[in-house]
């Protein structure tokens, strides 16, 4: 008995600071391994993020506007041209099948191409790992010619699912096809252009092409770090670098 | 569970198993497995850095566009590097920040003595699109290939359509991404009215801006843009495959149930997230490379993305089945590296990719828009990919692809005015199957099926 409890005590005395150690390390491993795992879960965010905005544009080339509506949070905004702001899912539904589809049918329309692509995804996941940020192009080709509008979108994860919480879609420029953007441009729209008319009014006023507007970039610069400058109160006039 | 009261539990628990046990040799296995661990942890965070290095530099790209749209020349020209160069074209480098923002500014219609901005009237459109982005093993260097694809003009004076491609060098700056140099390889500016298909070869291939702004050096090699065919040299050419690499798929073994079996499970979970975030910016890469080679009629290497028994289905086709025929079904639509004045440019944009949990397999949805002009006649195209990917032992490959035709028009008209039926299969060279779905394409509409569910509520279509 003494003989084992001597060989126990000798086997501890090696065994003993190598586990200890080991311990140690192991609580230090974990911590590791989740701080890595999480810049991984932030890699999978910015896939996550883009795809809802790139699957809003798949959806609104067909007319589905309740796959559209679903994509938004209880508590979303929604604001495109110059309409005004529509409060939750419902009256996302509303802009978007009585002020984009007419309030006809759900569904594409044979005849009427509205292809809303989604170009460039710049997503940003902000530091509270829930609340993401994209800036992103709309460049519309359909049966009335082109698009190019801007969105500058929020997102949110409500329980492990990033759907959007405010969606805003300033225009750029819009132009019928047979001359293109040089001349039969298309200005922006406004609350009473069409129905439905908006739960609140539009939160910026400004004209698209051929007038100069730039919706703020949500990023600092990439490399500098610093935020956007205004643009000259020149711009958007003829006098602008004279 | 508490951290620390779980690192006393496991070192408790150690200490006993190696008493219980006695043995010498199960401390030095432990020993043993927990180096193993270091070593993953470190494979794990930089193969992170890795992938956080490819979405940082689609990031510079991207922010690149939205500043030159808009007139932000001097925050465009801030993402270079301090002794960056600018190939413009045939016109020739021009070196340094400073110098780059006076070239974007002049050919962007901005003004060096204003603020951010542009005059009443002008447009600038310049689209950033369908990146393939290589990183360096190192992580010091990076490449990237890009799209512009540009809307340019002057309010009732001009509307004009830009080409271009871009190759670009990057260098991580202490962590800071930077472009280090841009070759700028503009392969047309073109005018609305007529298009790119009414434009002639010109004799000098010189930029108004570049008379009154010389460049501080010449083009290495020049180049004949549109209508010729130029390739803009590819920075992947050299069978260099890593942008469309990731981690091979793994069968991870049960683990012990023990503390270190607990951490090496973890660890096996954070391994195959991170493939995953990998496989989707491979799987990027691979569907704008198969883009940029059929963009210049380089079938066989647009084939050579297929995995051996991979399918091919271009609308009402038919499925053409292996890399040999696929690329020759390719080659239905002109000769390997196509001819004088015939343009196929096919825009990859709008990816929605789904790795599957396994890492195994993947599926995306892609929007495609189609520029095409031969024999003098321009036509537009747009449609929806819904393709699928293999992990082929850590290269991903297609393992089909199925383009969903939604319109084909003709340029003058457009395709509201004219638009055209999709061809039916070839009867020169007919598919191994028949068309997988039937359907016409515009003035018809129909929806593409979805790969995925609403992204929000998990709700398959339910044929809205």
């Amino acid at each position: 008995m003494k003989k084992t409890n001597a060989m126990l005590a000798l086997l501890a005395s090696f065994a003993a600071p190598a586990a200890f150690a080991a311990g140690a390390d192991l609580a230090a491993l974990e911590k590791q391994l989740n701080a890595v795992g999480q810049r991984i879960t932030r890699l999978q965010d910015l896939t996550d993020v883009e795809i809802v905005q790139n699957a809003y544009g798949y959806y609104v080339d067909k007319g589905q506007w309740r796959s559209i509506s679903d994509l938004f949070a209880d508590d979303s905004t929604l604001e495109i041209g110059g309409k005004g702001v529509f409060l939750g899912k419902q009256r996302v539904f509303e802009y978007m099948n009585i002020g984009m589809g007419g309030g006809g049918p759900i569904g594409p329309k044979n005849g009427s191409l509205i292809d809303h692509q989604q170009f460039q995804c710049l997503p940003t996941i902000m530091e509270d790992g829930v609340t993401a940020k994209a800036r992103c192009i709309a460049f519309v080709m359909s049966s009335g010619g082109w698009g190019h509008n801007y969105y500058e979108d929020v997102f949110t994860k409500e329980d492990g699912v990033w759907k959007f919480r405010k969606l805003v879609g300033p225009f750029n420029m819009y132009s019928g096809y047979r001359q293109g953007w040089v001349d039969s441009v298309i200005v922006n729209t406004y609350p009473e252009k069409f129905a439905p008319y908006p739960d609140l009014p539009p939160s910026r006023i400004y004209l698209t092409y051929p007038s100069y507007h730039v919706e703020p970039f949500h990023y600092p610069n990439p490399v500098t770090g610093k935020p956007m400058p205004p643009p000259s109160p020149r711009a958007g006039g003829e006098a602008f670098g004279r | 569970m508490s951290l620390s009261l779980k690192a006393v539990r496991m070192a408790a628990g150690l200490s006993l198993g190696l008493i219980l046990c006695g043995s010498v040799f199960a401390a030095s296995n432990e020993a043993a497995r927990l180096a193993t661990l270091q070593t993953r942890l470190k494979a794990i965070t930089d193969g992170t850095t890795y992938v956080e290095s490819i979405t940082k530099i689609q990031r510079l790209g991207r922010a690149f566009g939205y500043y030159t749209d808009k007139g932000y020349f001097g925050e465009a020209a801030d993402l270079f590097a301090d002794n960056a160069t600018f190939q413009w074209g045939m016109d020739g480098i021009y070196k340094g920040k400073a110098r780059i923002r006076e070239l974007l500014t002049r050919h962007g219609g901005g003004s060096m003595k204003e603020g951010p901005g542009l005059p009443f009237g002008r447009l600038n459109l310049r689209m950033q699109l369908q990146p393939v982005v290589t990183v360096a093993a190192n992580g010091r260097s990076a490449h990237a290939r890009w799209r512009e694809w540009g809307l340019l003009g002057q309010y009732k004076k001009e509307a004009t359509w830009g080409d271009a491609i871009i190759e670009d060098d990057y260098i991580n700056d202490g962590g800071t991404w930077k472009i280090a140099a841009r070759r700028y390889y503009l392969n047309f500016e073109a005018p609305y009215q007529g298009g790119w298909a009414s434009l002639k070869a010109v004799p000098e291939f010189k930029s108004v801006v570049a008379k009154d702004f010389p460049p501080d050096a010449p083009v290495p090699q020049a180049y004949a843009p549109f209508p010729a065919v130029f390739v803009p040299p590819y920075h992947y050419a050299d069978g260099n495959l890593r942008s469309i690499q990731s981690r091979p798929p793994v069968d991870f073994p049960k683990r012990p149930d023990d503390a270190l079996g607990k951490l090496e499970a973890l660890a096996d979970a954070k391994e195959l997230a991170l493939g995953r975030a990998e496989s989707v910016r491979a799987i990027e890469n691979l569907q704008a490379m198969y883009g940029y080679y059929t963009d210049k009629g380089q079938w066989q290497q647009a084939a050579a993305l297929f995995s051996g028994n991979g399918s091919w289905e271009f609308g009402q086709s038919g499925v053409y089945i292996g890399n040999a025929r696929i690329e020759r079904a390719l080659g239905l639509a002109g000769p390997q590296g196509l001819e004088q004045g015939q343009l196929n440019n096919y825009v990859l944009v709008q990816p929605i990719i789904h790795v599957a949990a396994d890492n195994r397999t993947a599926k995306a949805r892609w929007r495609n828009d189609v520029l095409l002009s031969q024999a003098g006649k321009g036509r537009w195209g747009g449609g929806v990919y819904e393709n699928e990917y293999v992990n082929d032992n850590g290269t991903w490959k297609i393992a089909s692809l199925h383009y969903y035709v939604t319109f084909w028009g003709d340029y003058d008209a457009g395709w509201a005015g004219k638009s055209f039926p999709m061809d039916p299969p070839s009867k020169e060279f007919p598919p191994d199957k028949p068309p997988t779905v039937v359907y016409e394409s515009f003035p018809k509409l129909q929806v593409v099926p979805y790969h995925y569910n609403n992204p929000v509520t998990n709700k398959p279509w339910a044929g809205e």
